[in-house]
């Protein structure tokens, strides 16, 4: 198949995912997957599309950006190589990691690392930061796949010692405790 | 994708509510290692718990940590004990429950339930000893905890082991009269006992149950009052009807949280999950507290006027919340208030706000009994079985559980203070009225009949 992966920034208001829909479709594109998030007043959406046989990631590029600009959205995109298929068939352990603890710079790059450093991907992550030192006004909420195999004291020792560091308070759970107490 | 506010509400109820696993309950049956030879007898006991427990205390630590939720205790019901040692005398009974005792502290468990016996319709030779054995058993154990079922709805009331099990309290007592009859703690009597129940000092292995079962409890009182308490904030008029919904949503999650962990652990241990029983089982410290939910409600204290009506309330969306959330809830599944356990209830009876005779008729609608009421130490062996009848009475007639947990406290008088430590916490000694004199009533024994199941006024 030949697809494309797009990403547009801009500032929000109402018509963007339309006005991209709109240009896609012209473009004789198939949008196959679509996720949209909102930082603050910023707009951030990520369109896996089919392109029709003969077009190509950078020509898609040139039409979506002019007929976006008008908007002052940003447009990113790059071919996009493999599919669902791909996607990895290890058994996996949904957990969450979330932290609590006064504003300073440097904690998602602190966290993050150390999630990193254990080769362990993340699915998701949430970050508020309001500033000072209300513990609740300051959250990281990481969504992390760990293989069921994996080493699970030491990756949470590890985070401990490391949120410890940072002054913050960390709780890692599996993600089934959250499905129990907020999902039917 | 959860939201941040569920992730937020989550840790909120573990960290600051005590949303808790009040205790993964490993249910062994025994009958198998019944006989004649007591020292083959108390080996087969131990190797049956040493093979299904072994790891049971590391599994249940394991799965505590994986979904960050504390379990608090860790116990183990087996078979009756009266049944499993009915060819035994009472000092034979006592070894097996120290035996008992033993195979608990090597498997690191708190409790271990099941020295009981059910006497509802007559007692046979084994559930005689058993009990005469209850009070040796009890202070010369830490971990061993009694039950004895002296009533039901389908037999009615044995009086004559309601007798027996007032001189049964009382020698309890006696026997740890240096720690304010701290033997007492652990021993239940029961009307209609379940055979789930997870809780102590009720909880034994059904003898309609499998091989091993592992049974759930789950508490919570903390997280209800927390989230009654936000409701009033955002609708002070909010009224008892949506109140009653709140409950019951709040049960719900709850009793999944204590699904989720007991049929892992289940799995784990490769052994049938039973039931979750939610009951709203308070401990001694503040914001864990079912009388805090009284004070949430309205109501000066527990005790005071109203207090019937506000515990039906609660009991019964409870047990709604945990029936929608579960077909596995079973136990008591409701709210305990048992006096000495709840920092707020015990200060109720200090301040006058609660007494024995409210206490009763409070619990027709709980799901429990008279449960940790510390007596005046100089109480009648017959007006505790005059008590314990009482109580039996309300649970026959009315279809439910009920059961008594009485500690006379030697040497102490109402007013004064016992303290049991842990979380059997401490209470002012309650006073009992009307006591004094003869009780013939009690001493004619004999059967109280089942009630009538129709014209039910």
């Amino acid at each position: 198949m030949n697809k494309a992966i797009i990403s547009i920034l801009g500032r929000d208001r109402p018509g963007i995912v339309a006005a991209v829909a709109r240009t896609l479709t012209e473009h004789m594109c198939n949008i196959e997957n679509v996720t949209q998030t909102m930082l603050q007043n910023e707009f951030a959406g990520i369109f896996i599309v089919t392109m029709p046989e003969g077009m190509s990631a950078a020509d898609l590029h040139g039409r979506m950006v002019s007929s976006l600009s008008a908007l002052e959205l940003h447009v990113y995109s790059k071919p996009c190589e493999g599919g669902d298929e791909d996607c990895a068939t290890e058994k996996l352990e949904p957990f969450v990691i979330t932290t609590k603890g006064p504003d300073r710079k440097g904690l998602v790059a602190g966290i993050s690392e150390e999630i990193a450093r254990h080769g362990v991907n993340i699915t998701n992550l949430q970050a508020v930061f309001k500033g000072g030192n209300d513990p609740g006004e300051n959250i990281m909420i990481y969504e992390v796949d760990l293989p069921a195999t994996f080493d699970v004291r030491t990756f949470t020792r590890d985070l401990r010692a490391k949120a410890e560091a940072l002054s913050l308070e960390i709780s890692i759970q599996h993600r089934n405790i959250f499905e129990a107490l907020h999902r039917v | 994708m959860f939201t941040s506010r569920e992730i937020i509400s989550t840790l909120e109820m573990l960290k600051s509510e005590n949303l808790d696993v009040r205790t993964v309950t490993l249910g062994i049956n025994l009958l198998d290692c019944a006989g004649k030879d007591l020292q083959r007898v108390k080996s087969r006991i131990t190797e049956s718990i040493m093979d299904l427990a072994g790891d049971f205390v590391e599994v249940c630590d394991r799965i505590a940590q994986k979904y960050g939720i504390p379990i608090v205790n860790k116990r183990i019901a087996v078979s009756p004990i009266a049944v499993v040692g009915a060819s035994f005398s009472p000092p034979q009974l006592v070894e097996v429950a120290q035996s008992l005792d033993a195979a608990a502290q090597k498997v690191h468990v708190d409790f271990i339930g099941g020295f009981s016996a059910l006497v509802e319709k007559g007692m046979a030779r084994g559930d005689r000893s058993l009990i005469t054995a209850i009070p040796e058993a009890l202070s010369s154990t830490e971990r061993v905890c009694a039950s004895v079922n002296v009533a039901s709805t389908r037999a009615g009331i044995n009086m004559d082991a309601v007798l027996l099990m007032g001189k049964t309290v009382k020698r309890a007592a006696h026997l740890t009269a240096n720690r304010d009859g701290i033997a007492c703690t652990k021993l239940c009597v029961f009307a209609n006992i379940p055979e789930d129940i997870p809780f102590m000092a009720g909880a034994y292995m059904g003898i309609g149950e499998a091989d091993a079962v592992i049974n759930v409890g789950v508490s919570g009182p903390g997280v209800v009052k927390k989230a009654v308490e936000r409701a009033f904030a955002t609708n002070p008029s909010m009224d008892l009807g949506s109140v009653s919904e709140l409950i019951k949503k709040t049960a719900y999650k709850v009793t999944r949280v204590g699904e989720l962990i007991g049929r892992e652990v289940a799995e784990q241990l490769k052994i049938n999950f039973g039931v979750v029983d939610l009951s709203l089982a308070p401990t001694p410290h503040v914001g864990d507290s079912v009388g805090e939910i009284f004070q949430t409600l309205g109501l000066l204290a527990i005790g005071v006027p109203g207090t019937t009506a506000a515990l039906a309330l609660l009991n019964d969306a409870v047990k709604k919340g945990g029936a929608f959330a579960s077909s596995r809830v079973g136990g008591l599944s409701g709210a305990f208030i048992p006096v000495s356990e709840d920092l707020n209830i015990s200060e109720a009876v200090r301040d006058g706000h609660l007494c024995l005779e409210k206490l009763e008729a409070i619990t027709s609608v709980c799901s429990v009994g008279l449960d940790m009421v510390a007596l005046p130490g100089n109480i009648s062996e017959e007006t505790i079985s005059a008590i314990i009848a009482d109580e039996m009475a309300i649970g026959v007639i009315n279809n439910k559980t009920t059961a008594a947990r009485l500690i006379p406290v030697p040497g102490k008088k109402s007013g004064d203070s016992a303290y049991f430590g842990g979380l059997m916490g401490h209470s002012t000694i309650i006073a009992v009225k009307n006591a004094d004199g003869d009780n013939p009533f009690l001493r004619r024994g004999g059967q109280i009949p089942a009630p009538i199941h129709s014209l039910r006024n």
